[in-house]
């Protein structure tokens, strides 16, 4: 870790998938430049030697990308991987490509196989012959990792592996208990932390304590910022939750409310949070790299 | 109501399907009775990962659920047979439609007709009516912030298909981009400005099935407000859907998409708001916060026992465009 407390403070990779949330219009003006694998890592490394200490990433081929040229730069050792799974986006555009759910499947199956994964290919026909999600989930989860360790390399602190924002609410509402109790389990076992992103963070403390899941055990990806925005039901209800957690396990992200505050306010705010574990946020030039994260470790780092 | 619980079930368990069943799972008051699925593997599927709730293969299996409303987010060439055959066999009288409603216009019009007949509350899922700046859009113009509007421009762009197979089964499910996109663009416009006609159209296509990629058409109403759209699904950079106006009126200029108003009067001041200044926040989100309220909306409509918006009537008016539209662009060729 390079800031004296521990915390997590994150390069995010919104503006390596050309996303911002302040305005579809404003990711397209900033061009094709940001998904450039090489001009990413540069970005990420450049964040790194001013106080970053890691990369929070959504599983895709720009990200593994990324990795690579990360790996080759020699830096990814100095890196906490924090990777989220699946990148529904991918997902949904692929199916488009190859023709639907169904080529989806057979892409993703020839993929397992050509992996020679042994038991993930055992476990995935188990899946499929019994009809069994939680045998297809552990599939799945193991053919993500082993795409990033492949692009990392073994060496790589891969921390933690998150589900997916979409995944993690709609398991929620659904009442799904049981796929964050497997998924609990499955990580653990790989000795990888658990997390789960979520863009309703009170709702999801409310209901991992009904089912007894032990809050300290896992990592939390939630928006926090001044201004309340993407924050459900509201900011005061997200801080409450917030402040009635014992452990530290929120990573912040959508700090800067997606570019609508100015990265001063939006880390006093930050700073004023108690269990605050780190902070994940996006950079889309190095003098952003430099500011953000300088200023990140002088206020959240000490 | 059957009780104290407004019992529901969702026909056709794709992407929307879940979406929105995860959606009426944490409204206060709503029980998924039953999920309806033709795929028999998705069905197993269903069946392992949700205790209490049936899973059924067939419609009219549902008739004995004692069911108050029915979300139907089956493919669109499905939505006519689905929701005929709920109004036939009194199986619910509420009932939520994805968009659009129907394949074609004639369709459309026959479920309003059945809908008129059977009562109860109606409602088609154009999603967009429920985002904040395009409320916001729809609040200016009624308030006359631009005056007497002339004219606007109007765009429904995604990368969905940038790149894709073409003739697909899962792009022949769509059916063409003015069903699954362009609707929103002319829904908004029609909730805005009321009904128009269309002048001209050209469509284009590079599909085996012929379904249309992009189109393009003027129309005008008898006020002679004029009105130009755009749209595709193979444009560069949307790697989101975004739908938007730059609307001009007498007093000013207005520009809304998915994410930002700007108001810009002639007087010289001007306004700018973002999804952050317009209150966007909901109880629980997936996907879109747009998708809470428009389901908040339909499940408070059928326990007030009032009509809600977008009904079916407005909804046909959608279908009616997209035929003329087809049409004119026939008529070019």
């Amino acid at each position: 870790m390079s800031n004296k407390s521990g915390k997590a403070l994150l390069v995010g990779d919104n503006p390596f998938h050309k996303i911002s949330h302040l305005s579809r219009e404003r990711a397209r003006a900033r061009g094709d430049v940001l998904t450039c694998p090489a001009h990413a890592a540069n970005l990420v490394v450049a964040s790194l030697e001013n106080g970053a200490n890691g990369f929070m990433f959504s599983v895709s081929e720009t990200t593994l990308s990324i990795l690579d040229e990360i790996r080759e730069s020699g830096e990814i050792k100095r890196l906490s991987l924090y990777a989220i799974v699946p990148y529904a986006y991918e997902y949904v555009r692929l199916a488009n490509q190859v023709g639907g759910i169904s080529g989806l499947a057979r892409k993703f199956a020839k993929e397992i196989v050509l992996s020679g994964n042994v038991r993930g290919i055992a476990m995935g026909l188990k899946g499929v012959v019994r009809v069994d999600p939680i045998s297809l989930m552990k599939t799945y989860l193991a053919y993500e990792i082993s795409r990033i360790r492949s692009s990392t390399g073994k060496q790589a602190n891969l921390r933690s592996v998150l589900l997916h924002q979409v995944i993690t609410d709609m398991a929620l509402a659904l009442n799904l208990d049981w796929i964050f109790r497997s998924y609990l389990n499955f990580m653990s076992k790989w000795g990888i932390a658990p997390g789960f992103n979520t863009g309703n963070f009170a709702y999801l403390v409310k209901k991992f304590r009904e089912w007894n899941i032990d809050l300290s055990e896992i990592i939390i990806a939630a928006p926090f910022n001044k201004v309340g925005f993407q924050m459900n039901p509201s900011r005061e209800a997200c801080e409450k939750a917030l402040a009635s957690i014992p452990e530290p396990i929120l990573l912040v992200i959508s700090m800067l409310a997606a570019g609508y505050l100015i990265p001063s306010e939006a880390v006093e705010y930050v700073a004023s949070l108690r269990n605050v574990r780190g902070v994940a946020v996006g950079v889309s030039k190095e003098k952003h790299a430099r500011e953000t994260f300088a200023l990140l470790r002088e206020k959240l780092g000490h | 109501m059957s009780g104290e619980s407004l019992r529901v079930a969702v026909v056709g368990l794709g992407k929307m399907g879940l979406l929105h069943a995860s959606i009426l799972n944490v409204l206060p008051n709503v029980e998924i009775v039953a999920f309806c699925e033709k795929s028999r593997l998705l069905r197993k599927f269903l069946k392992n990962i949700f205790d209490g709730i049936r899973v059924l293969d067939d419609v009219e299996k549902l008739s004995d659920l004692g069911l108050d409303a029915i979300y139907i987010t089956t493919p669109i060439p499905a939505h006519f047979l689905v929701a005929k055959t709920v109004y036939l066999e009194k199986i619910a009288r509420n009932l939520f439609v994805e968009k659009t409603l129907a394949r074609s216009h004639e369709e459309a019009e026959e479920l309003c007709e059945l809908a008129d007949s059977f009562g109860g509350v109606n409602m088609v899922g154009y999603l967009r009516r429920f985002g904040v700046a395009f409320r916001k859009a729809k609040d200016l113009l009624a308030e006359d912030a631009i005056g007497k509007v002339s004219s606007f421009r109007a765009y429904a762009y995604s990368s969905d298909l940038l790149g894709s197979e073409k003739g697909s089964r899962a792009l022949s499910s769509r059916g063409g981009v003015l069903g699954d996109l362009g609707c929103h663009a002319i829904d908004l416009a029609l909730w805005f400005f009321g009904g128009f006609q269309v002048d001209s159209a050209e469509l284009t296509s590079s599909n085996k099935d012929g379904s249309e990629d992009s189109a393009h058409f003027r129309a005008r109403n008898s006020s002679g407000l004029e009105a130009e759209f755009n749209v595709s699904w193979c444009m560069e950079n949307y790697r989101m859907a975004e739908v938007g106006f730059s609307i001009s009126g007498s007093k000013g200029f207005l520009e809304v998409n998915d994410d930002k108003l700007e108001l810009r009067l002639k007087a010289g001041e001007s306004f700018t708001w973002y999804r952050h200044d317009l209150q966007d926040n909901v109880p629980f989100s997936l996907g879109l916060p747009e998708y809470y309220r428009e389901d908040l909306h339909f499940v408070e409509s059928v326990w007030d026992g009032c009509s809600a918006e977008p009904s079916f009537y407005a909804a046909s008016k959608v279908d009616k465009i997209i035929g003329q539209v087809v049409q004119r662009a026939g008529e070019s060729e």
